[in-house]
């Protein structure tokens, strides 16, 4: 959940921000139980077409997308569920067709599902009059979205301010409200431009300021860079990490580049043909590809960087070796050519195993052994093919020492 | 294939709605008149001058000087004219026309934008709307709505109709639909979806729709002038009814400069009022670099003063300057005569109008085509007519309409039927010498509207009679296209064979020869007659009886056609006047006191 700030080439990002935000991750975590759950989908469907009810059924047999589009009816999202904890980035991942802008919709009552439920903050959005749905979006839930949707005959203040303007709030204080998230969005002493006068970049900072300016819990954001040249999107993609360091809202992220979506996802949702394919962090797309498509679409990611020792490190017996009986984790971390912490992206570890047969030392903050990463995993982690279930010796069960609930959730889902 | 009869359902749908729906007919007609008169008298109230300078300066302040100059030197030419008064009622007319249109084609075009199934209802209707010849629809609103105006403004709105519907909802349709997700995702209502984003972002397609309305409700003017909508399409129709090419320009250029001012302002005004062409106009500018005296525009301010001052400097002389001395005192009854643009039916109208007038009565003159005439007398919206050509020319009508009409008798007469040839054409002297001589007029026979009686006359009895079926094509046309026909061919001494019928002033205008009709195919000839809607003489037995005593001989009216047409277009009443001075025992003739 902490690797993608060090993926990329903008480097690590300040220590202090990685300890503040590894704290958060923490209090999230060990709050599990006591939190309710901002968001959660529960079995989502939607059908386009006639008879969408017996669609669902022939779906829940078994049925695939394609047989369905034979008799005129598209299966947009089938079967969808997940949870998306406060403060968390949810990415949802696949190429166009494959649903995640429907099931976005489907979030905010834009769409309602043909089946399933969507519960925020506790309130099942799906039971909700046309009305009551309106007040949510308008309090509760904000969007920005691929190509900016700014309101072309207002101005860029106007625009910011017009999330307020529909709740009702008094114009000098949706003005200073609006004016401040054009501040926090990077726009202050623009609120009296127009947005053609804006750059792209620019534009989906409005974009974002109108979202932030209503104070909403939740917010969706629709291939929000995709329309961005690369570099201005990386800006943007740090910032919204930036903000979401002091904002902390709940987003729920839809984008088709892979490389954002490890950037930016605490979790990652993978789609494909209207079904979520797998479910889990960046380094289980990684490591365990659910599919040969999920596998497919990682091979050009730079694995060195994205993953972490922690993520690949072996226990601390397979250290030993199968004729040594009696390496204490003294002697490991004295033979061992370098000491890292589990968040090291393995690109450092490359030079100390190269320099000695003895695995790299893992441990943590304290000074800790926690684990032990030996050369040959270290190339047994980048070896082609990554299939899902890679030979037990090249990567045995690299998610053995982890125990975040959510890999078995992802599994889980992932097998339906 | 079985004879589907439509016709017959449409007939009695007419006939239906004609009884059942008289109410809200009389309702519609109220309305339209009274919004109608209302403009037309605030128009019309102002010195014509003034009232350009008002007009001039509104082009000013949304276009600039140089429109305001030019708007201003249009205006000046039509009360040169002396159009301004036709100028001003085709102007209340449009606008009228328009705002019916728009009140019913936005909120249509916003439904249709919504609702797909409204869409698909209302693109054929609309389709069937605009393409639907107006004369064919134009009938019934006579029958619905009487003559007048009312027919004219309802056929304008059906016609002017579809654009408007159309664009607003393009113009809605058109909004890219990302921006209204916006606006739903941020919990805005449909309401204030419609009015915060959709109609701001439409408002420049919906205004060039509202430019396609006011255009095309001009273009309808013509046609409305048919049925008694009086304006400059009142003058067009008497123009071209003349072949009085002078009179049907200056009407025409008239409309023009009213077209493109109406244009222009509309389409700056469609700039002005959304925000997005105000912003595109403020760029424009920008690149255009600094002002000019050309494009000077005033501020709001200095305008709006403008307008008001010159207004009520136009609006109080209007009251206090305008008002025309009326006649001597008298009973002040409204008499409506109708009539046919045709010389005998002008000199006629205008002889009873002022002789009616000079005994105390209230007289409009109402210009028509003349199925729009008898059906407007049928109806009772017009008194009575001097042009009823019976029995045989308005046979057809009679047959329609006899029984809602007195016929006062006939008060010339008798006129004749004929072919005519020009006198240079050697050899042709009687319809006997047609046959085989079809080579020398191409084989054609230059005829006159086909719904005209005397077509019918000629096709059934009279080609028949000599033979001459086959051999000679009888070409349909209107009574102008036959005379610009008979005009350009006797110019170029060519041989041309056309349908005439006397009295006409063709025969004094050219040197022409009524071809012989041995074996009297046309039959006895028509009287003119006096047509009276039903119940009039017992409304007005006086004018009832000098009506049926009427009678002008030969002389009389050649003289009086004579006089109409040396003093000139819209100065009827002036020759009448003249001519009476001449005569002056015609008028204790027709009307003894």
């Amino acid at each position: 959940m902490r690797f993608q700030r060090h993926f990329g080439v903008c480097g690590p990002t300040p220590q202090g921000s990685t300890a503040r935000l590894k704290g958060v991750a923490d209090r999230f975590r060990s709050t599990r139980e006591v939190y309710v759950s901002r968001l959660q989908a529960e079995h989502l469907y939607k059908v386009f077409g006639r008879r969408p009810e017996e669609a669902i059924r022939r779906l829940e047999g078994g049925a695939d997308r394609e047989e369905l589009r034979a008799d005129g009816i598209t299966a947009a999202v089938i079967d969808a569920s997940f949870t998306v904890e406060p403060g968390q980035i949810f990415v949802v991942m696949g190429l166009s067709g494959s649903g995640k802008s429907t099931l976005l919709r489907m979030l905010n009552g834009l769409l309602g599902p043909t089946s399933g439920r969507v519960l925020f903050d506790g309130q099942d959005l799906t039971a909700l009059s046309p009305a009551e749905l309106r007040a949510v979006r308008s309090r509760k839930i904000s969007m920005v979205f691929q190509h900016f949707a700014l309101f072309p005959h207002r101005s860029v203040l106007e625009n910011a301010a017009y999330g307020l303007e529909v709740q009702g709030v008094p114009r000098p204080e949706r003005e200073r409200r609006a004016a401040e998230a054009l501040a926090l969005a990077g726009l202050a002493g623009w609120e009296d431009s127009w947005p053609d006068e804006l750059s792209g970049g620019m534009q989906q900072r409005v974009g974002l300021a109108r979202a932030l300016a209503t104070d909403a819990d939740l917010l969706l954001m629709d291939e929000s860079f995709s329309a961005l040249d690369p570099l201005i999107r990386r800006d943007m993609q740090d910032q919204l990490l930036q903000l979401q360091k002091t904002l902390k809202k709940t987003i729920v992220f839809i984008t088709h580049d892979l490389n954002e979506a490890m950037r930016l996802g605490d979790r990652i949702a993978v789609m494909r043909d209207g079904r979520i394919v797998q479910l889990g962090t960046a380094e289980d797309i990684l490591v365990t590809p659910a599919t040969d498509y999920v596998a497919s679409f990682t091979q050009d990611v730079d694995r060195t960087r994205v993953l972490t020792a922690g993520a690949i490190m072996a226990d601390v017996q397979d250290a030993r070796g199968p004729g040594r009986t009696a390496a204490s984790p003294e002697e490991i971390l004295a033979a061992a050519p370098a000491r890292v912490t589990a968040d090291t992206p393995i690109a450092e570890l490359f030079t100390p195993c190269s320099t000695s047969t003895a695995p790299v030392a893992v441990v943590d903050e304290r000074g800790e052994l926690i684990g032990v990463v030996p050369g040959s995993r270290l190339l047994a982690v980048l070896g082609e093919p990554m299939t899902p279930q890679p030979p037990a010796a090249a990567v045995p069960a690299p998610s053995a020492p982890r125990t975040a609930p959510e890999r078995t959730a992802a599994k889980a889902v992932a097998g339906a | 294939m079985p004879r589907i009869p439509i016709g017959d359902w449409v007939d009695s749908a007419v006939d239906w709605l004609q009884l059942h729906l008289a109410w809200l007919f009389d309702a519609v007609t109220s309305v339209v008149t009274g919004m109608y008169d209302g403009i037309d008298a605030a128009l019309s109230a102002p010195e014509p001058l003034l009232f350009a300078g008002v007009l001039a300066v509104v082009a000013w302040w949304l276009r600039g000087l140089l429109a305001g100059v030019l708007a201003f030197a249009g205006f000046a030419l039509i009360d040169s004219v002396q159009l301004w008064d036709d100028a001003m009622s085709t102007l209340s007319l449009v606008l009228v026309a328009t705002v019916v249109t728009l009140a019913i084609a936005i909120p249509l075009g916003i439904w249709a934008s919504r609702s797909r199934t409204v869409s698909a209802v209302t693109r054929p209707v609309l389709d069937f709307m605009q393409t639907m010849p107006a004369m064919v629809y134009l009938i019934p609103g006579i029958i619905f709505f009487g003559v007048g105006v009312v027919p004219g403004i309802i056929a304008t709105i059906v016609f002017s109709l579809p654009p408007g519907v159309r664009m607003t909802e393009l113009g809605i349709r058109q909004v890219d639909e990302e921006l209204v997700e916006a606006a739903e995702a941020f919990g805005t209502t449909p309401r204030n979806t419609l009015l915060r984003v959709q109609l701001p972002l439409a408002l420049p397609t919906i205004m060039a729709g509202v430019n396609q309305v006011i255009m095309l409700g001009l273009s309808m003017v013509v046609i409305a002038g048919m049925v008694g909508g009086g304006g400059l399409g009142g003058e067009v129709y008497r123009a071209i009814g003349n072949v009085d090419i002078g009179l049907g320009f200056e009407a025409g250029v008239s409309i023009v400069i009213l077209a493109m001012y109406l244009d222009r302002m509309t389409g700056e005004l469609g700039r002005q009022i959304s925000p997005l062409g105000r912003r595109a106009v403020a760029k424009a500018r920008a690149l255009a670099g600094g002002p000019n005296l050309w494009n000077h525009r005033p501020q709001p301010v200095v305008a709006l003063v403008g307008v008001v001052v010159l207004s009520l400097v136009a609006g109080g002389m209007g009251v206090f300057g305008g008002s025309k001395p009326t006649g001597p005192s008298g009973k002040g009854e409204k008499i409506t005569i109708g009539y046919i643009p045709w010389d005998e039916g002008i000199a006629s109208t205008f002889l009873w109008k002022e002789v009616l007038e000079r005994r105390g009565y209230t007289v409009e003159t109402q210009q028509l085509e003349a199925g729009a005439l008898y059906t407007g007398l049928a109806g009772g919206q017009i008194d009575f007519q001097t042009d009823g050509w019976l029995p045989l020319t308005h046979a057809q009508y009679w047959e329609k309409y006899g029984d809602d009409l007195e016929d006062l008798g006939s008060w010339y007469g008798p006129t004749s039927l004929e072919l005519s040839v020009p006198s240079y054409v050697k050899g042709i002297d009687s319809l006997d010498d047609l046959k085989g001589a079809s080579d020398t007029f191409k084989g054609r026979i230059i005829g006159i509207e086909p719904s005209a009686g005397m077509m019918g006359l000629l096709k059934d009895d009279v080609l028949k009679e000599y033979g001459l079926e086959g051999e000679y094509e009888i070409v349909d046309g209107s009574t102008p296209g036959m005379l610009a026909e008979l005009k350009r061919a006797y110019q170029k001494k060519e041989p041309v064979l056309t349908t005439l019928w006397s009295p006409h002033w063709a025969y004094s205008t050219y040197d022409l020869k009524k071809l012989k009709d041995p074996e009297g195919a046309w039959g006895e000839g028509d009287g003119v007659h006096t047509i009276a809607r039903e119940g009039f003489t017992e409304d007005q037995p006086d004018i009832g009886k000098w009506l049926k005593d009427f009678k002008m001989t030969e002389k009389q009216l050649t003289s009086l056609e004579a006089e109409i047409q040396e003093t000139g277009k819209g100065r009827e009443q002036d020759a009448v006047r003249t001519w009476l001075k001449e005569n002056p025992q015609v008028e204790k003739e027709m009307a003894p006191q």
